[in-house]
């Protein structure tokens, strides 16, 4: 993205629903809780957005969602926008936001994804795949991730030790966030001793299943300035996609994380050394892994050793999703990264504040890891 | 009552693939202009955009890309059959299909690990190519 972009645009309110078990409210109710928690955040009042952008439901199916919401909203806006691009699609929303308003269709938007993933399920919401797959029991995004992390572990020797201590790392920052899903302190040999889901997943290898909302607003720099919060401005924006599938060339290993954050590191000036802090997509581990690797934050196939010795904790090098990622805080489709990145940024994170944060990256990745989006954060 | 396996519902486009396996035969689809081969079965080649291809019997042969080890049930028909295997393979001519292992223990399959195909009749109209290790 053109680098005249950068600091152009800038995320002025982030807000959540209620994480977890949360059967006595609906889709929507979720969704509008975010939402009232982000315009609230902002100082901004639901006029002011006029232009909205939502994940087109995973489980639901809804479709024009972001017409959906703003009937129950109560308003109507210059531009609204459903985006499926899976994992992806967090990060995404935020850059369709800036792009929007660089072009002159709206001038606040609204982004937001949420729904009951824990309590109502209907289905994955994929498309229902007839042959090349279920016939050999091939089912599911776990079998498709673990795919990735069986090749990598026979190309680069990563271990299971490695695969764990992200888990442990992330279970240690949710147990510092009231808002978190999985609050129990958990070890390496719990790590070790959770059941096989698909080999090599172990059970604490995979994300949470999470009812949930989260929403955030991007506006100008310039309108900004004059908002509640200190405004946190997008410096690089990146995306890619491996369209080609996971199955194609060295996909399994090298994710289109390589090339979306290129170009976010361009876009933004800046290289990995100068992150603060990184919130990375974690359906599972081992993207984890593979994505820091692709980013820059070590070399291809080093990986493994990165992760260990607290180098993602609270106090390390790199400290990696600090509310507990959708390993331990929840699963929002990578939402809650961008907030967390954003509260980080302001400071705001009480025992999980990660000092003098100045940069933050985060991640989207999805459609089984071949959708990729990545936004470079500062103060 | 015991349910049933997915059976594979062969679209317009891959139906000569389920043609074969039924005569115990792997063909693949073939570009008539860049020689390419390719999979999952199209309209297009991905490498040339031409629309011209023709379906080529192939060896049969390949070896591991990757692969999984399921034990969890995402499908009631499969409970029994826990663990198995469902692995990425990558054919001698190219193209890469999902499929499973058998005829070896979970534990013992690798990456890169040569295979060959073997096909299992599931009913008059389908048989599904799987692979067994390859001395
Ligand atoms: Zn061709």
């Amino acid at each position: 993205m053109n680098a005249a972009l950068r600091d152009k645009y800038a995320i002025v309110g982030v807000g959540q629903s209620r994480i977890g078990r949360v059967p006595e409210m609906s889709d929507y109710g979720l969704q509008l809780a975010a939402v009232k928690s982000a315009l609230d955040d902002a100082g901004l009042k639901k006029q002011d957005i006029d232009g909205i952008i939502t994940h087109s439901h995973l489980l639901g199916a809804v479709r024009v969602h972001h017409q959906r919401l703003a009937e129950r909203l109560g308003i109507d806006t210059d531009f609204g926008l459903s985006v499926s691009s899976g994992g992806a699609t967090s990060c995404l929303m935020v850059q369709l936001a800036a792009a929007a308003i660089e072009a002159g269709f709206c001038s606040t938007v609204l982004c937001l994804h949420g729904d009951k993933g824990l309590t109502r399920k209907s289905g994955d919401g994929h498309e229902p795949v007839q042959e090349f797959g279920p016939e050999f029991g091939m089912f599911g995004a776990t079998a498709q991730h673990a795919l990735g992390a069986t090749r990598h572990m026979h190309e680069y020797g990563t271990t299971h030790d490695q695969l764990g201590a992200i888990a442990v790392a992330f279970r240690k920052h949710a147990c510092l966030n009231p808002e978190a899903q999985m609050r129990e302190p958990m070890t390496l040999d719990d790590y070790h001793r959770s059941r096989w889901v698909v080999w090599p997943f172990h059970l604490l290898d995979c994300c949470l299943v999470s009812d949930g909302a989260a929403a955030v607003i991007v506006t100008s720099a310039e309108r900004a300035r004059d908002l509640r919060q200190p405004p946190v401005f997008v410096m690089g924006m990146g995306r890619a996609n491996n369209s080609r599938g996971w199955n194609y060339g060295n996909h399994m290993t090298e994710l289109a994380a390589r090339e979306s954050g290129a170009k976010a590191f361009r876009m933004a000036g800046v290289t990995p050394a100068d992150i603060d802090t990184a919130q990375i997509y974690d359906c599972y581990s081992y993207i984890v892994l593979a994505s820091l690797e692709d980013y820059g934050f070590c070399k291809k196939g080093e990986g493994g050793p990165f992760v260990q010795g607290g180098r993602l904790e609270l106090g390390g090098a790199l400290p990696t999703n600090t509310s507990g990622g959708m390993l331990s805080e929840g699963y929002v489709e990578g939402m809650l990264q961008i907030v967390e990145a954003t509260r980080q940024l302001r400071g705001q994170c009480g025992p999980r504040q990660v000092p003098d944060a100045q940069t933050a990256l985060v991640s989207g990745n999805g459609g089984n890891a071949v959708c990729h989006s990545t936004l470079i954060l500062r103060k | 009552m015991t349910p049933s396996k997915p059976i594979p519902t062969p679209s317009e486009d891959s139906k000569p693939f389920w043609e074969a396996t039924r005569n115990g035969e792997l063909r693949l689809q073939r570009c008539l202009d860049c020689s390419s081969y390719r999979f999952p079965p199209g309209v297009l080649c991905p490498e040339c955009s031409s629309t011209s291809s023709e379906w080529v019997p192939v060896s049969g042969r390949g070896r591991v890309h990757s692969f999984v080890v399921f034990h969890r049930a995402y499908h009631p028909a499969f409970a029994n059959d826990l663990p198995y295997a469902v692995a990425c393979v990558e054919l001698e001519e190219g193209p890469r299909l999902l499929s499973n292992i058998v005829g070896v223990e979970t534990a013992r399959i690798r990456c890169d690990m040569a295979v060959e195909v073997l096909f299992e009749k599931i009913n008059e109209e389908i048989s599904l190519p799987k692979f067994r290790p390859r001395a």
